[in-house]
């Protein structure tokens, strides 16, 4: 047997610290306790998945997750996620306005020309607009050639801007995919904060070749697109898991002094159907009532965290 | 290629030599944290690609990279609330990257394993001197990094080969958890004839199978590890029997979990026949107590 090639048993990034340059390793005991608006112990960011799954979209190298299963024209996969942007996040908007919460929109911006009326109504509910990328087709990843990923994101930040100008500051990389390019692709077209990695609860700095970026925790494992529609738990076994993560998170900032976020992932096309949105409602409830939420946007916690670094 | 396994000999679930473990205890209990570290840009391997997406694959590291920035603290301070040690299934470069983690696991008294350099790099297909090459500087690593002997070994993602249980007994390594075959330790057959031994891993409760597979809730997390401790304590009164908790920092140490940790380690000490051991100790407990007897018995033909 010829065995592996000797290079496999060769480590060349292995030494202190990441084996890639885009942060530096940070153990969230040692980050530097941040005090939230109001002293709340959590900062509550709702981030509402406002996406655009093109019927003809890509199956490849992967299909992005709520992507178009099954075989062209999937009517059945594309409408119903239409209805969570005609129907859903309207219930959502109305269940948060009845909270007085606020959300951070990430928006596939082809939507911006789309449905110009929905766009309309996410600047009047006074959420915070960010991009989520151009749609779910159009996925970074490493197979993507360098001009065609430049020009996506080009595209997609001129679309959003045309309508909603400098609120948009956050990037969101589509199914948390990116390639070896993308977060400099974003910061050159200056954005501020991007949250396609799945590594902290907490912000953190990024170093890219257009300047910094800072990383905003969006959870995959706790969305309700991987638990409700991946991984078809019933909607009271996620609304438990958000809730039991709140818990440990105000136990936390309670016992170290620090504030801590909670980042609600929640979809319209998935929480904003008639049977779930009661539940959704009581989980904000819930979350409410436990006392000491400061509910902000995406940018505002940002800014507080950045303030406080200096 | 091998068509039945060829380590073990079939020990039926009766009537076994009875098992004692110290203190009288029914179970020994020990959790096996599998502290990791998955490359960004790994190289290929024929047999397994190393991530589901082109590289890099961003949600798959980032999501295990929290494991090492986030969830291991949450989840030692839990099992240190309660006096449960770890025994590390430890990805070796880990040493390097992040001494703190190991600084702290040294500061709990807990155990260092290996499970690989990293959990990208598998032993399918390596020559057996490119899996020995691999155990011997695992081996110096955790000496240097911890003062510990390698007694234990876990291949990174169980990518074990044809020839590794050969091996690792040959560079002496005293147990293993590459096969799934027991509720008990048992004896594990080598080329070498040295005393290797398997002690119960568990792919049932373990946090990547129940939560990333079987899309289980956290309370039915904690109620599916209670069950299980809950039989193996009934059976253990007639003969010591194991279970090992097997978690992912990533996983187990998420916000919405680690409430499910707690609870499941509350429900195993608050009973009093059990041993929380490492897997280090049940090893030489049975190596030096039992194994010859089980290798008796089976020399009889299981009577």
């Amino acid at each position: 047997m010829s065995g592996l090639p000797a290079d496999y048993l060769e480590y060349p990034l292995r030494k202190r610290g990441m084996d890639h340059e885009i942060y530096p390793y940070r153990a969230l005991p040692t980050a530097k306790p941040v005090q939230w608006q109001g002293g709340a112990r959590v900062a509550l960011w709702i981030t509402v998945h406002v996406g655009h799954f093109p019927m003809d979209m890509p199956l490849k190298p992967f299909i992005a997750p709520g992507g178009m299963e099954r075989p062209y024209p999937s009517f059945w996969d594309y409408t119903q996620r239409d209805y969570g942007n005609r129907i859903g996040i309207y219930r959502m908007m109305k269940a948060m306005a009845a909270r007085k919460l606020t959300a951070t929109a990430l928006l596939s911006a082809a939507l911006a020309p789309l449905y110009p009326v929905l766009m309309d109504d996410i600047e009047a509910a006074g959420w915070e607009p960010a991009c989520a990328g151009l749609d779910m087709g159009h996925l970074h990843h490493g197979q993507v050639p360098e001009a065609e990923e430049a020009a996506t994101v080009k595209q997609a930040a001129a679309l959003l801007r045309a309508r909603f100008g400098d609120a948009v500051r956050g990037w969101h990389s589509p199914a948390h995919s990116e390639s070896p390019r993308t977060l400099d692709l974003v910061a050159a077209e200056g954005f501020d904060w991007t949250s396609g990695w799945l590594n902290d609860d907490m912000p953190y700095g990024m170093a890219t070749a257009s300047g910094p970026l800072l990383a905003m925790p969006v959870p995959q494992d706790l969305a309700d697109q991987r638990t409700l529609q991946q991984q078809n738990m019933a909607t009271e076994d996620f609304c438990n898991a958000v809730l039991a993560a709140h818990a440990a998170l105000d136990a936390e900032a309670a016992a170290t002094g620090g504030g801590r976020i909670l980042t609600l992932s929640v979809t319209p096309w998935l929480m904003g159907q008639p049977h779930r949105i009661r539940a959704f409602g009581a989980m904000l409830d819930a979350i409410l009532e436990k006392g000491s939420v400061w509910n902000a946007t995406g940018s505002a916690i940002a800014e507080a965290w950045r303030a406080q670094q200096r | 290629m091998l068509s039945t396994q060829n380590h073990y000999d079939y020990m039926p679930w009766r009537r076994r030599p009875k098992i004692t473990w110290p203190g009288g205890a029914r179970v020994a209990f020990w959790v096996a944290p599998n502290i990791e570290h998955y490359e960004l840009y790994p190289p290929p391997n024929p047999r397994r690609p190393p991530w589901p997406r082109p590289l890099p694959d961003v949600s798959g590291y980032s999501w295990r990279d929290y494991g090492n920035r986030v969830g291991f603290w949450r989840m030692a301070d839990v099992m240190a609330k309660h006096g449960v040690r770890g025994s590390v299934s430890l990805n070796v470069a880990v040493c390097d990257h992040y001494p703190e983690i190991i600084e702290r696991c040294c500061e709990l008294e807990w155990e260092l394993f290996s499970h690989g350099t990293y959990n990208t790099r598998y032993f399918y297909g390596m020559t057996e001197d490119q899996q020995r090459a691999v155990i011997r500087e695992n081996r110096e690593t955790i000496l240097r990094a911890s003062g510990q002997s390698l007694d234990g070994w876990l291949t990174p993602a169980i990518s074990n080969d044809e020839a590794t249980q050969h091996i690792l007994a040959e560079e002496g390594i005293k147990y293993t958890l590459d096969l799934l075959h027991d509720d008990q330790p048992t004896p594990i057959t080598v080329r070498s004839g040295k005393p290797l031994v398997s002690i119960p891993y568990s792919l049932e409760v373990n946090d990547v199978p129940l939560l990333v597979i079987r899309n289980t809730p956290p309370d039915r997390f904690a109620a599916i590890c209670k069950a299980q401790f809950d039989q193996l304590y009934e059976e253990g009164a007639e003969s010591g029997t194991v279970m090992c908790m097997p978690l992912h920092p990533f996983l187990i140490g998420q916000p919405h979990r680690i409430a499910a940790l707690d609870e499941v380690l509350r429900h195993v000490t608050g009973h009093d026949k059990v041993w929380l051991a490492t897997g280090r100790e049940i090893a030489a407990h049975y190596t030096q107590h039992h194994l010859a007897a089980h290798q008796a018995w089976i020399a009889e033909g299981t009577p």
